[in-house]
């Protein structure tokens, strides 16, 4: 992304090279490498068990690397004093509860501990340190209220702000914001941001959570069996390929529609395959788009049936779910009118099918050739169901000729469908 | 907003404040209670006495006999209450740091066991052989030797989990019981001072057991402030203190040897005495809060104060052993502050 530009001095700030850790003969880490600029925010992300807390426990000194070298600024970590390495790197651990009643402003100023002796009383300056942690991240208001009675989240934004108060250039933090609630989890991840825009720290955080790491981390690092599976953008890292080849997991990834970040969620897992070799032999071929048909492949895949699908934008989620679904589908360029190849290949693929469904999309003069592979498939005696939900007229953009062919379609035999129940219906 | 920055340096006042009324506290208690025991000498008589020793008045009317009683019984008495207690209460408060857990005292990993054994067979194999020093120095052996083996089961590849640290405390003092019940059923001829050891007691006091003691205890107690906080921050996770700049198992290890050391420094001399490790830095805790840099010197203080009373008493009631009057006021205390804070985390 924008990496390129963080950079100072033309060198990456911390750099974690082929890093392998153990926990006595098992191997969690394995040639770990990567860098981090001041200024960024790294994601780090991984299904449990990947090795995310093991990796920022070998970051934070915690845990030893047995191979491998992690760089501040250029300087080996591991030669550093222990109060020298606090000063530089500071960690919010995943568990903070505290049981003993100090005061909000107690907890914080244990955060000068590195920079203070063992007999050294804080200063006015320790407290102004303190005070501007505090109000960096929203917190000076319960100075002093005592840690104990605090909810989770402000005991978080405390704990961070004690951290910053070790003046690090490193910010580890294991999974900043799981159990807090949504307003937390924003004011958290925001104030993360603030410290890498305006602080120029290094934030490198566990987050579980994929969407809000792929709202506010510069970079992501998925991690999956103690490797680095891919590092990159959130574009790069977090597609549903890869998130079902760490996670396990079905996902659709979108493009939020506000902030246009990744946008991943879930997508059910399939119903039981009823009578799958029967179901099976019939083909069902969609014109969708828009993510129209998106429910529909869903459910007919559920079925059994075979299922293809044409033509849709790349990007689309209609695409991005016959993807998942393994569903052949005739795809074109985002935001291209339907070429001569698609239109051809389309038509080859609704030909194949048994029947021929029209789903609910609108029509542009891009599109407009989906309408004919419709009206070729009742030329050739196909059954054609074709959905209606949304008057034609309101989703007609070619000055009427859409509407026209539309409706010409319903008189010539196709038959009208509200929803996916009466798809199956038809079918039978 | 300036104020939650006036009042931390307010805090540093109310410490201050804090150790000045203790101190204070404590200068009364020993003259008041130099006046408690079978012969009453009034407080006047001994204030005048004190005086006089430091040159700063006439004492001529009070009899001599009094001098004796106040200076070489109840004054030695009453310095070893505050060493014994001040011992305690620092290693309590250092474990219950070290482990996080409000339950432990300096007896529990195996100190206590430890030392009685040595004890009991001292005063059942070999009695005042040598000398009237045998029994603490075989207890000392005993409480350190204890230590030593629960510390080398507990630690693992060089690290120590303190949970497992515990465990093993409980399963070797349960062990040493073993011994202990096996010598005083078998073996031994001296029931009654055997028991008197165990609840501890001052009726031996000396001087020459003060001047020994006060040098192994005030050195453990100014080493085991240095790491004041350390403690603090091992509050927060062993982990986040890592990352703060404490060397975790280097202080872990300092920390158990010394409030090992000075815990058996403590009963060596005066059998086991119980509660005071446990009760003391609670209140502590109460009165100046959970900052070990003022927890370590005040629970000290208020160690010395109780022990000095609690003796006075045990004085009065015809040298009871001084352990059945901590226990007795101790175990009664600490569940009406377990009640008390029912509602804080802390105790659950």
């Amino acid at each position: 992304m924008c990496s390129n530009s963080l950079k100072i001095n033309g060198k990456m700030s911390l750099e974690i090279k082929d890093v392998d850790a153990h926990y006595g003969s098992t191997k969690i880490l394995d040639s770990i490498n990567f860098s981090a600029s001041h200024g960024e925010l790294m994601g780090i992300i991984g299904p449990n068990g990947s090795g995310k807390t093991t990796l920022l426990r070998t970051i934070s000194r915690i845990l030893k690397p047995k191979v491998g070298t992690i760089l501040l600024e250029g300087r080996d970590v591991q030669g550093m004093k222990d109060k020298e390495f606090s000063r530089n790197f500071a960690a919010v651990p995943q568990d903070t509860t505290i049981n003993f009643d100090f005061s909000a402003l107690d907890i914080v100023l244990i955060g000068r501990n590195p920079h203070l002796g063992r007999l050294e009383l804080e200063t006015e300056k320790d407290i102004e340190i303190a005070r501007r942690s505090m109000e960096l991240t929203n917190c000076w208001r319960l100075a002093e209220r005592p840690i104990t009675e605090l909810s989770g989240g402000e005991r978080q934004l405390v704990i961070i702000a004690r951290a910053l108060t070790q003046e690090p250039k490193v910010l580890l933090l294991d999974e900043p914001t799981s159990h807090l609630d949504i307003k937390y989890q924003i004011e958290i991840m925001k104030l993360l941001k603030r410290l890498t825009t305006e602080e120029k720290l290094i934030v490198i955080a566990v987050i579980h959570d994929l969407n809000l790491a792929a709202r506010y981390c510069d970079r992501l690092v998925l991690l999956h069996e103690g490797k680095i599976i891919t590092l990159g953008t959130q574009t790069q890292v977090l597609t549903a390929e890869n998130i079902k080849n760490t996670f396990g997991a079905s996902v659709i990834v979108k493009k939020h529609v506000l902030t246009n970040q990744c946008y991943v969620s879930p997508v059910p897992s399939p119903l039981k395959h009823e009578n799958k070799n029967e179901a099976g032999r019939v083909t069902i071929h969609l014109i969708c788009g828009g993510g129209e048909g998106a429910s529909l492949m869903h459910v007919l895949a559920a079925k059994g049936y075979s299922v293809t699908a044409g033509v849709v934008n790349l990007l689309d989620t209609d695409y991005e779910v016959a993807k998942l679904l393994n569903i052949p589908v005739v795809a074109e360029a985002p935001f291209s009118p339907i070429t001569q190849e698609a239109f051809q290949a389309h038509l080859t693929l609704a030909d194949k099918a048994n029947m021929v469904v029209l789903c609910n999309i609108p029509f542009g003069s891009g599109n407009l050739k989906n309408l004919e592979v419709a009206e070729a498939a009742l030329k050739r005696k196909k059954a054609l169901l074709v959905f209606d939900t949304t008057n034609i007229e309101k989703r007609d953009f070619t000055n009427g000729e859409a509407a026209k062919r539309f409706i010409a379609l319903k008189t010539k035999g196709a038959l009208t469908v509200k929803n996916e129940e009466e798809v199956l219906k038809a079918i039978k | 907003m300036v104020k939650p920055k006036t009042a931390y340096f307010n805090k540093f006042i109310h410490w201050k404040m804090m150790m000045i009324y203790l101190v204070a506290i404590l200068c009364v208690s020993i003259v008041l209670t130099t006046a408690i025991g079978p012969v009453y000498v009034s407080p006047l008589d001994i204030i005048a006495l004190l005086g006089s020793k430091l040159h700063l008045c006439e004492t001529a009317s009070i009899p001599h006999k009094y001098e004796t009683i106040i200076f070489q019984i109840r004054l030695p008495r009453i310095f070893l209450g505050l060493l014994v207690g001040l011992a305690l209460a620092t290693a309590g408060t250092t474990l219950q740091g070290l482990f996080k857990n409000p339950m432990a005292d300096p007896y529990i990993i195996g100190i206590a066991s430890g030392a009685a054994v040595g004890a009991v067979m001292s005063i059942s194999l070999l009695p005042h052989f040598f000398s009237i020093y045998t029994t603490p120095f075989m207890a000392f052996l005993g409480a350190v030797f204890a230590t030593f083996l629960v510390y080398t089961i507990a630690q693992t590849g060089g690290r120590i989990a303190v949970d497992t640290l515990l465990l093993t405390g409980i399963a070797v003092s349960l062990f040493l019981s073993a011994v202990l019940s096996f010598m005083m059923y078998r073996v031994s001829h001296d029931l009654a001072g055997i028991f008197f050891w165990l609840m501890g007691g001052f009726w031996l006091a000396s001087w020459a057991q003060v001047e020994i003691a006060i040098l192994p205890i005030f050195v453990c107690f100014f080493l085991i402030y240095m790491f004041a906080k350390d403690l603090n921050a091992m509050l927060l996770g062993e982990e986040s203190a890592q990352t703060l700049g404490i060397n975790v198992e280097a202080a872990k290890k300092i920390l158990l040897i010394l409030s090992a050391f000075i815990t058996a420094a403590a009963v060596s001399f005066v059998g086991t005495i119980g509660f005071v490790g446990l009760i003391i830095p609670h209140i502590t805790r109460i009165l100046v809060g959970p900052d070990h840099r003022i927890l370590f010197p005040a629970s000290a203080l208020v160690g010395g104060i109780f022990l000095v009373w609690t003796d006075a008493l045990a004085r009065v009631l015809g040298e009871m052993p001084v352990g059945i009057i901590t226990a007795f006021f101790g175990a009664p205390f600490f569940i009406y502050l377990l009640k008390k804070r029912k509602g804080s985390k802390y105790y659950v």
